[in-house]
């Protein structure tokens, strides 16, 4: 364990935090996406998180762990049914099947992420400081 | 006393608090980074009370004069590990885990203050050892 640790640690949540709030803002975009070249309508995406050890060393000591998205769900939800006869997807009974996203969930979940990447930001500052403070002893 | 310890064994438990201190923000990091980890069971590093037991070594304690004797209870500072507790969540609500970012960023700030402090001490030292050094110059 070095003074670089935690660094390590913090920085594999901002990624992670990061990936989270890709998939939202390609949820937020797609949010009336009604053909994608797999065919159907956009399906939601959500990240999900596991541990990750930070090196071989730290391996054998699990209790200091960084996070990564391991995969990319899509969600099974049944899509939205939206009766539009005009609209060129539209099924023989004038229905369209639009991605089933909630906007306002979506930003909920953003808003979530936001704030854990800036608690892992305030982690990465505060070992700035020690670091720093441990530089000043002996001058 | 030992020659190349001339000023006191406060140096040797200030370098130690430093240590430990560092690896609990490592800990406390952990913790921040998994908040939103499935299962994950929050994690708390002590160390305090075997530091104190160490500095305050009980009389009677065996000691160990040679490099190959081994020492019958921690009462020596640097052989302080601190040990890591788990605390898994027990609301049974949502995904299970048992981070609270808010314990957690306080944990974060005191460490910090601590580690500091901790730093300020042994720079102190130092500073009145180059002081003795350059006959108060």
């Amino acid at each position: 364990m070095d003074i670089f640790t935690t660094f390590d640690v913090s920085a594999s949540a901002l990624k992670a935090q990061r990936i989270r709030l890709n998939t939202i803002s390609s949820n937020l975009a797609n949010v009336e996406t009604t053909s994608t070249p797999e065919g159907g309508p956009y399906k939601k995406k959500s990240v999900y998180f596991q541990t990750k050890p930070i090196s071989f060393k730290e391996e054998l000591d699990s209790s200091i762990q960084g996070v990564e998205v391991t995969k990319i769900l899509e969600d099974s939800e049944e899509p939205r049914k939206i009766y539009d006869p005009a609209h060129p997807d539209a099924g023989d009974d004038g229905y369209v099947a639009m991605p089933n996203i909630s906007v306002l969930k979506e930003m909920v979940d953003m808003m979530s992420a936001t704030r854990s990447y800036e608690a892992n930001t305030t982690v990465i500052k505060s070992a700035k400081r020690m670091a720093l403070k441990a530089l000043e002893i002996g001058r | 006393m030992n020659p190349l310890n001339p000023f006191d064994s406060n140096i040797n438990l200030l370098q130690k608090v430093l240590d430990l201190r560092a690896k609990n923000q490592s800990v406390i990091a952990t913790n921040i980074a998994n908040a939103e980890t499935p299962g994950y069971a929050s994690k708390v590093f002590q160390f305090e009370e075997q530091l104190q037991n160490a500095i305050s070594a009980k009389p009677g304690t065996l000691a160990t004069t040679h490099g190959r004797h081994i020492s019958t209870s921690p009462d020596n500072v640097s052989s302080v590990t601190g040990v890591i507790h788990e605390v898994k969540d027990k609301t049974g609500l949502g995904d299970e885990n048992g981070v609270s970012v808010d314990m957690e960023m306080i944990a974060l700030s005191e460490n910090e203050l601590l580690y500091e402090t901790a730093a300020q001490l042994l720079k102190k030292k130092l500073t009145l050892l180059t002081y003795a050094i350059q006959e108060g110059k």
